[in-house]
């Protein structure tokens, strides 16, 4: 979501400007591919890119169909076969083997609902929201782009005309935002086909860092780097301090006991406990043990100390439940290794990503199966 | 008073292009005028663009990749650059070439070539049907063939060879498979993935697009190589460099995609048609229908008549516009090479017409060829004897 946020921010100066544009989405990979479904690029009539759909050798081709498409003034789609080692299009090879579908749009900005004004409503909801582009995988038919965005609260918004098929897809919106991923569909219609991504645009993750020493400023950066949502609290207003940290976090002083009223927490919310003060630390533990929605708490300290912490818990009449124990990383941090403050950062910062995103932590030349999950890839057919 | 013109039946020598087709392709001739090699500005993308959509509707059609398409001037080139681009790539595995006696010169002409450059060749013989021996081919590979040569449709009969089969055979012996597709793709089922064919040739003007383009399929995965004759600005993969005729191709490709969509109709359409023309024409005595009527293209035929005077009868026949055979040999009147190959004596495969349908030919035109040909037919036979 914070790719979009940027794609959004360079919308509105070239708009200021006076600039068209065109909007490059990467709507299908088959095989590998650097960048995954969902990548974006805005390209204006200068030929300035922001964004990135691949990892630079579509780029220059890119360029050329996006002027296109905007001479042209329709949406066009256009597959990259990166398996191809004559490629003269592709040129320098990353020997990466898949076939790539990116759409083009040129955007009209006088209409409501043109595919940056959608994004703009995803990226201001803050809420996991279902962006919907259909298109054709024969590129001589219509490509109607980016048309719809759903999401659980405000239901369906934007260009809905000639939809015969509205309920399938809100379907299988709700399908994809149930199973917390991305879907590709295949509509048949009336003797006609149309593709769908169903993407499933999260916000980013929020980091909480209940300390605000020099470790978390420098845990603060890598998060804010990752376009991670920040948070930080302390009860000492010499180190919970703006001046102290980026002005995208949120800083504020508060006692254990309180800390909670101003975050808002979700599925994708993490906690780091990392005051070096055992008694403010085991206060917060013992709030955020009654939040299930957190999927992420990590202790800094030896083991010694969160054993200390379950003790003393217990003595209090608290046993942890085998789900709030299955949250917690108490020592914080991947085995990397880390020494200096920056290098534990790091650690700390993998493994949230790792839980996050619910996967075995590993080298990924171990790994047997490709590096991205591929189910859910292939176009599955509906009859509507 | 103008003479009418006469009706068209040979539809396997060229075919009229179609409206549809003409109407995609005129705004190439000017205002979309760009070298699609022009990276720098709008004409040249626009014309890109253009070539890579007909690209598509051809690969799609024929169960290909696009990056497996290259367009050339026609069958005959394409048929040329493979063979002799296959034979030079592949020297170092053999020299040795395997095809068959019905073949379109395009493909026996430049094999005699190679031969004269030391290249061995077999030609296969056919039965009285116009088919291989599947054993016969699988008797000739060798050690050192690199290839099997082999059409889909006879341009002359319209007899098609198994290819499916013909491609297990083949690689089960590690050897390619190429194919000259100019009579079947637009017309019957052709899908070089299905069939496992290599290479393919074929031609946009014999399916209704504009004559002088044509492609030649050559499979990427495994990947067949290709030595280029030709040399110069690296269009078309450097396999056949030089500006791309965009106009033509651009035909070529709607010319496609129309015969995709319409190849099912159009074939029951013709093979009724045909068939009628089979029937009524049989009830004279001393007729000869020539090919495997099993396997056979649906919208032609080729038709002997004994006891006539043979150097009469297409001069004769004043209102129709048929073939004696191959177009490419009439310049002198020799007895068909295909028909020979299957046994028809000299005379005999001179007395022999082919008519070929179309998707403009109609009903009553086919009702007056019938009673053209009938009423000639007796008239020769009654002066020669």
């Amino acid at each position: 979501m914070r790719e979009l946020e940027i794609l959004l921010a360079s919308y509105d100066e070239m708009k200021a400007k006076g600039l068209e544009c065109v909007l490059a989405t990467l709507v299908h990979v088959e095989g590998s591919s650097y960048r995954q479904a969902g990548a974006r690029m805005l390209v204006n009539e200068n030929g300035d890119m922001v964004g990135a759909i691949s990892g630079g050798c579509l780029e220059g081709d890119a360029l050329k169909k996006a002027l296109l498409a905007l001479e042209q003034g329709q949406n066009k789609l256009i597959t990259y076969d990166t398996s191809d080692e004559d490629d003269a299009v592709i040129g320098a090879q990353l020997g990466c083997n898949g076939i790539i579908q990116v759409l083009f749009e040129p955007i009209r900005d006088d209409q409501e609902n043109n595919p940056m004004e959608l994004i703009r409503k995803v990226v201001i909801t803050n809420e996991p929201t279902i962006i919907v582009t259909l298109f054709n995988l024969r590129k001589s038919h219509l490509q109607p782009g980016t048309k719809l965005i759903i999401d659980q609260r405000t239901g369906v918004t934007g260009n809905t005309e000639h939809l015969e098929y509205l309920n399938v897809i809100r379907e299988n919106a709700s399908t994809a935002y149930n199973q917390n991923i991305s879907l590709f569909r295949e509509y048949h219609v009336s003797g006609e086909t149309h593709h769908a991504f169903i993407e499933l645009c999260l916000p980013p993750p929020t980091l909480v860092l209940v300390g605000a020493g020099n470790d978390a400023q420098i845990l603060a950066q890598l998060a804010t780097i990752s376009g991670w949502n920040v948070v930080v609290t302390d009860g000492r207003s010499t180190h919970a301090s703006n001046t102290r940290f980026h002005s995208s976090c949120q800083v504020f002083v508060s006692e254990p006991e309180r800390i909670l009223d101003n975050i808002h927490i979700d599925r994708r919310t993490a906690f780091v406990l990392m005051t070096h003060n055992y008694q403010y630390d085991i206060s917060v533990l013992r709030l955020l043990l009654n939040e299930p929605e957190i999927s992420y708490i990590g202790i800094l300290g030896p083991k010694k100390k969160y054993q200390r912490m379950l003790d003393e818990l217990e003595n209090k009449g608290i046993q942890l439940t085998k789900d709030q124990a299955s949250k917690i990383y108490a020592p914080v941090g991947l085995d990397l290794g880390a020494e200096t403050p920056a290098e534990i950062g790091l650690s700390v910062l993998s493994e949230i990503l790792a839980v996050l995103n619910k996967v075995n932590v590993g080298h990924l030349r171990e790994r047997k199966n490709p590096i991205h999950n591929k189910s859910n890839l292939e176009f599955e057919v509906e009859n509507v | 008073m103008e003479k009418s013109r006469k009706i068209y039946l040979d539809h396997n020598a060229t075919t009229p292009v179609d409206p549809r087709v003409l109407e995609v392709m005129l705004p190439y001739f000017s205002e979309k005028f760009g070298n699609p090699s022009s990276s720098l500005h709008v004409y040249g993308w626009e014309t890109e663009e253009a070539v890579e959509i007909a690209r598509e509707q051809i690969a799609g059609s024929i169960g290909a990749r696009t990056n497996e398409i290259c367009f050339t001037s026609g069958a005959t080139e394409s048929i040329n650059l493979a063979l002799s681009g296959i034979s030079e790539a592949y020297k170092a595995h053999g020299n040795h070439i395997i095809t068959c006696k019905t073949e379109h010169k395009a493909v026996l002409d430049t094999c005699n070539h190679l031969q004269e450059q030391g290249y061995d060749i077999t030609q296969l013989d056919i039965n009285r049907e116009g088919a291989i021996d599947l054993q016969d081919l699988d008797n000739a590979i060798n050690k050192k063939t690199i290839l099997v040569c082999l059409m889909h449709a006879n341009n002359e009969t319209g007899v098609v060879h198994p290819l499916k089969e013909i491609s297990e055979l083949v690689k089960k012996r590690d050897v390619l498979l190429m194919t000259d597709a100019t009579q079947s793709v637009g017309k019957i089922a052709f899908d070089t993935e299905k069939f496992g064919i290599d290479v393919a040739a074929f031609s946009s003007h014999k399916l209704y697009g504009p004559k002088g383009v044509g492609a030649l399929y050559v499979r990427n995965r495994p990947k067949v190589n290709i030595s280029p004759y030709l040399f110069g600005g690296g269009q078309e993969r450097g396999l056949r460099p030089g500006t791309l005729n965009v106009p033509g191709i651009v035909g070529f490709g709607k010319a496609v995609e129309l015969c995709s969509r319409e190849m099912h109709d159009d074939s029951e359409r013709l093979g009724r048609l045909r068939d009628t023309i089979e029937n009524e024409l049989s009830v004279m005595s001393n007729v000869q229908i020539n090919g495997s009527k099993s396997h056979r293209l649906p919208h032609m035929t080729n038709i002997s008549f004994r006891h006539i005077d043979e150097t009469r009868l297409i001069p004769s026949l004043k209102s129709l516009a048929v073939s004696r055979g191959s177009s490419c040999s009439s310049t002198t009147i020799k007895p068909s090479h295909v028909l020979k190959s299957m046994g028809l004596s000299d005379q005999l495969a001179l007395s022999s017409i082919r008519i070929g349908l179309g998707r403009n030919t109609t009903e009553e035109e086919v009702r007056i060829a019938i009673d053209s040909i009938k009423t000639t037919v007796n008239q020769l036979r009654l002066t020669t004897t």
